[in-house]
């Protein structure tokens, strides 16, 4: 019984010694800050949360490790079109604003990331979402709104013009009221914006009307995308509907 | 005291013996098969082909959505329950989640063993005939081929490796080889396929290659790459790296050329011993369900065999209810609805959108296509002894029309719990059974309960009796290439080069087998743009053909992807269900048109176009890199 014991000291101050080396890499503690900026409006891009990422490579990586390939890590860009990341390395950055609703823009080389950067991103969206109302009849709900592409050149099939409600203050393609009911009022387009549209640049639509109940509280906006990437949407601001 | 020293002197004896029995110590273990036993004869050749056959990138009843290949008899017994015909849509069951990233299929080891085999096969060219090494060595190009195909039809441009890398005398430099474009790669498939056409015997046994089984992997394979060249650059993703270097996607102008290595390869396959399998005719029905079972059938170039004592596998098992068709736990999905109206389908509505009265559960077959019949099991049909019984409820009254129902949603005015009845197994209502025996049960999961209120028939071994329907019990073959595949590759082939008249006859001889009513119908010209691309109507009816001829035969997905449409056919789409109901007050049967229970939908992401280059492998070799999109 004591030899046992004996044995189990000893293996535990074994333990003990066994890492001698401390780790002597620091927090990643430098901070990544900015606003992802609308062209057209000069306000931050309307969007859903976490709806698509701005991609980074740490080049120092790379150069600190001969033969390697850094590969990409996404940073979340928050509803508000506001990212901040404040949990990296010091370095020297690529970054590329990535599968949003927009045309493509540049990787922006060479980001110097020391305590605190900020970097902002001005995109031109595929397309403006204007003049959104939401008229309450009764129980029921419906959602108009102008959609205009500011350059048609080029411009990707239109692909659908889709309302979002919700009961939160989140309300987007990431967060909504996932229903047959409310699935089925959107309109399926995927068309050239010539097809759909015609010589003009913009467009108005109506959705619904959405059955709603009363006694609750909706959130909503209309979300419209081209088939470009994933097909991420470019939204009208949120509008808050009671039902009485 | 003299004993032990007997005793003693024994042992050193022994001891000194043994000692010494082993001096030679380089000895060449017996047991051991080197390269000149398994390539210097046939036999030896087949032996080291069987490893690569049992690998083979084929989706059968073993394939599983979510992780991939499992040869061997240690596959678990769910792979039904993630099928890839739950992935893509057309059963609906346990698992509709989307695995669109992949499963990390990477066969650069088996690819290994058949270049090891093609590298050094010629030292031994002196022990065969011209005949037989030359008809190894397309074998050889054939399984090459198959593995690229397996992951050409996922990722797009991969590697290619002809020579057998030394990992101890090369630098990782030279170890790490690039991503070739896509083209290249089909083109690489083509050049191999094209050799083992050229070179292979006419005949083999049931399970091994001949030049016409390879031209099968032809046809399809230069389908799918003229398909990827025509429609990918419909997908938006011109702007992203892989697509700019080429990794992936072809440039538009080359689909013709492989439209047309495809047409051809099937216009060779015809010359084969092969027809469309018609022994059970006039019963068409019968004949299409048979066609799975008879493994003797003249539509089979290529097959790959289960017998239920070496290799058996689940699909009896989890297709048919339990107890009464399975001894275990039954049946875990259902044919759905879109698909099934796919076929020649009675209506379910008459003029006024009222729902049809049926005197009869069984009544709904009386219009239904001989194909549907055999490719699915509704209430009357017999199996195993017994006969299906499928209802979802009792409406006390139904007066209004099928749309009154809104699909089957609890808050329609006529689906009150006091008009419509739902229930359990044996549960009645004023003496009615309200459910079937096989379901559809209001308050039971989905096992055993026929949610989609029909069964699969395709590959049901209706020999099989109830008791030994267990775990991999299953001995029905997997048909990996019919020549009813092959008329329809033909088709679309011809159809995308234009020859469309060419096309129909080959729709025709399909459609005839299935006893469709209108086997040759107008070749429709117009273009609508349901995709985002132009597309002719005749050209949307014959991809249509392949929905309804190979339906569960593991095609659907590859296709949707191929035709780069699976986002949009798979765009938040509700499985819907066949649902039968016995009207109180009138005595008759309807048939409606609901969604599915559990209000799931399946959804396929733009990416799914590629799957994602495994990370672990760029972590090996960066110089895969630039990722597929979107991943």
């Amino acid at each position: 019984m004591k030899n046992i014991l004996y044995l189990i000291l000893a293996v535990t101050l074994l333990s003990f010694a066994a890492c001698q080396e401390i780790d002597n890499w620091d927090e990643p503690s430098a901070r990544l800050f900015g606003n992802v900026i609308d062209e057209y409006t000069n306000h931050n891009l309307l969007m859903d949360n976490n709806d698509w990422q701005i991609r980074i490579i740490d080049r120092t990586w790379e150069n600190n490790n001969p033969g390697t390939v850094a590969q990409f890590q996404p940073l979340a860009v928050m509803r508000d079109g506001v990212y901040n990341n404040s949990k990296l390395f010091s370095g020297i950055y690529d970054m590329l604003p990535y599968d949003g609703p927009f045309w493509p823009v540049d990787t922006v080389k060479g980001i110097i990331l020391d305590k605190e950067t900020q970097q902002n991103f001005t995109v031109k969206p595929y397309l403006q979402l204007t003049n959104f109302t939401a008229t309450l009849d009764g129980t029921n709900l419906t959602l108009s709104c102008n959609v205009k592409a500011p350059i048609v050149t080029d411009l990707p099939n239109l692909y659908e013009v889709k309302g979002f409600l919700s009961l939160t203050t989140f309300c987007g393609n990431s967060n909504y009221i996932n229903i047959g009911e409310y699935n089925n009022l959107r309109k399926s387009i995927n068309k050239t914006w010539a097809a759909e549209v015609g010589a003009a640049d913009s467009k108005d639509y109506t959705l619904g009307p959405f059955p709603v109940k009363s006694g609750y509280t909706y959130y909503v906006r209309i979300g419209a995308n081209v088939n470009a990437l994933s097909r991420r949407y470019n939204y009208t601001e949120i509008v808050k509907v009671v039902v009485p | 005291m003299r004993i032990m020293k007997i005793k003693l002197l024994l042992f050193t004896f022994i001891f000194g013996l043994a000692i010494s029995s082993c001096q030679e110590l380089e000895l060449q273990p017996k047991g051991i098969l080197g390269e000149p036993e398994l390539f210097g004869t046939a036999f030896g050749v087949q032996k080291y082909f069987v490893q690569l056959y049992m690998n083979l990138p084929i989706e059968d009843f073993i394939y599983y959505a979510d992780q991939g290949y499992k040869p061997g008899n240690n596959n678990s017994w769910q792979a039904y329950k993630r099928s890839l015909a739950g992935m893509s849509g057309e059963i609906y069951g346990w698992n509709v989640n989307m695995f669109e990233a992949g499963v990390g299929y990477w066969p650069y080891d088996y690819i290994r063993i058949v270049n090891v085999f093609i590298n050094n096969f010629p030292n031994y060219k002196d022990k065969y005939d011209v005949a037989t090494y030359n008809s190894l060595m397309g074998e050889a190009r054939f399984l090459r081929a198959f593995f690229y195909q397996g992951m050409a039809k996922r990722y797009g441009g991969v590697p290619i490796i002809t020579e057998v890398q030394d990992p101890v005398t090369t630098s990782a430099e030279e170890l790490q080889v690039s991503r070739a474009s896509e083209s290249d790669t089909w083109k690489f498939i083509y050049d191999d396929l094209k050799f083992a056409m050229e070179n292979m015997s006419e005949t083999s046994v049931s399970g091994r290659a001949n030049k016409f089984v390879a031209a099968a992997l032809m046809s399809r394979s230069m389908l799918y790459a003229g398909r990827i060249a025509k429609y990918t650059q419909y997908l938006g993703f011109d702007a992203d790296e892989a697509m700019q270097g080429g990794f992936i996607g072809m440039d538009p102008s080359k689909a013709n050329e492989f439209f047309q290595y495809a047409y051809d390869a099937g216009l060779f396959v015809e010359t084969g011993p092969y027809a469309l399998y018609t022994n059970n005719y006039p019963d068409k029905a019968s004949n299409f369900a048979n066609l799975f079972l008879d493994k003797s059938s003249s539509e089979n170039l290529f097959v790959k065999g289960y017998d239920a004592i070496t290799f058996g596998h689940c699909y009896d098992a989890l297709m048919s209810p339990n107890p009464d068709f399975s001894s275990f736990i039954g049946a875990e999905g259902g044919p759905v609805l879109q698909h099934m109206q796919l076929y020649d389908f009675p209506s379910l509505i008459d003029e006024q959108g009222k729902p049809v009265r049926f005197d009869k559960r069984s009544d709904i077959k009386n219009d239904m296509e001989p194909r549907l019949q055999g490719t699915c099991y509704f209430d009357g049909d017999e199996l195993r002894g017994k006969k299906f019984d499928i209802q979802r409820g009792i409406y006390v009254s139904y007066t209004g029309t099928a749309e009154d129902a809104q699909s089957g949603s609890n808050a329609a005015p006529i689906n009150s719990a006091a008009n419509r009845k739902l229930g359990n197994k044996g549960q009645k209502y004023n003496n009615v059974l309200i459910t079937g025996n096989h379901g559809m049960f209001a308050n039971k999961g989905g096992e055993n309960n026929a949610f989609m209120g029909a069964f699969i028939r395709k590959y049901i071994d209706v020999n099989l009796p109830t008791n030994l329907v267990k775990v991999n019990k299953s001995s029905t073959s997997w048909i990996v290439f019919r020549l009813g595949e092959i008329y329809l590759n033909t088709a679309e082939a011809g159809y995308e080069l234009g020859k469309r008249t060419e096309a129909f006859n080959y729709v025709e001889a399909i459609r005839e087998r299935a006893g469709c009513k209108v086997t040759l119908p107008a070749i429709d010209q117009t273009v609508s743009n349901t995709y985002g691309y132009p597309i002719e109507a005749g050209l949307q009816f014959i991809r249509d053909e392949r929905g309804r001829e190979l339906y569960c035969e593991n095609h659907y997905w590859w296709d949707l992807k191929t035709w780069r449409i699976a986002d949009q056919v798979l765009n938040n789409r509700y499985h819907r269900a066949l649902t039968c109901y016995y009207v109180f007050d009138e005595g008759k049967y309807i048939y409606l048109d609901e969604v599915n229970r559990n209000n799931r939908t399946v959804t396929a992401p733009k990416r799914a176009a590629y799957e994602r280059i495994p990370q672990g492998e760029i972590n090996k070799n960066p110089k895969l890199l630039p990722q597929n999109p979107l991943y």
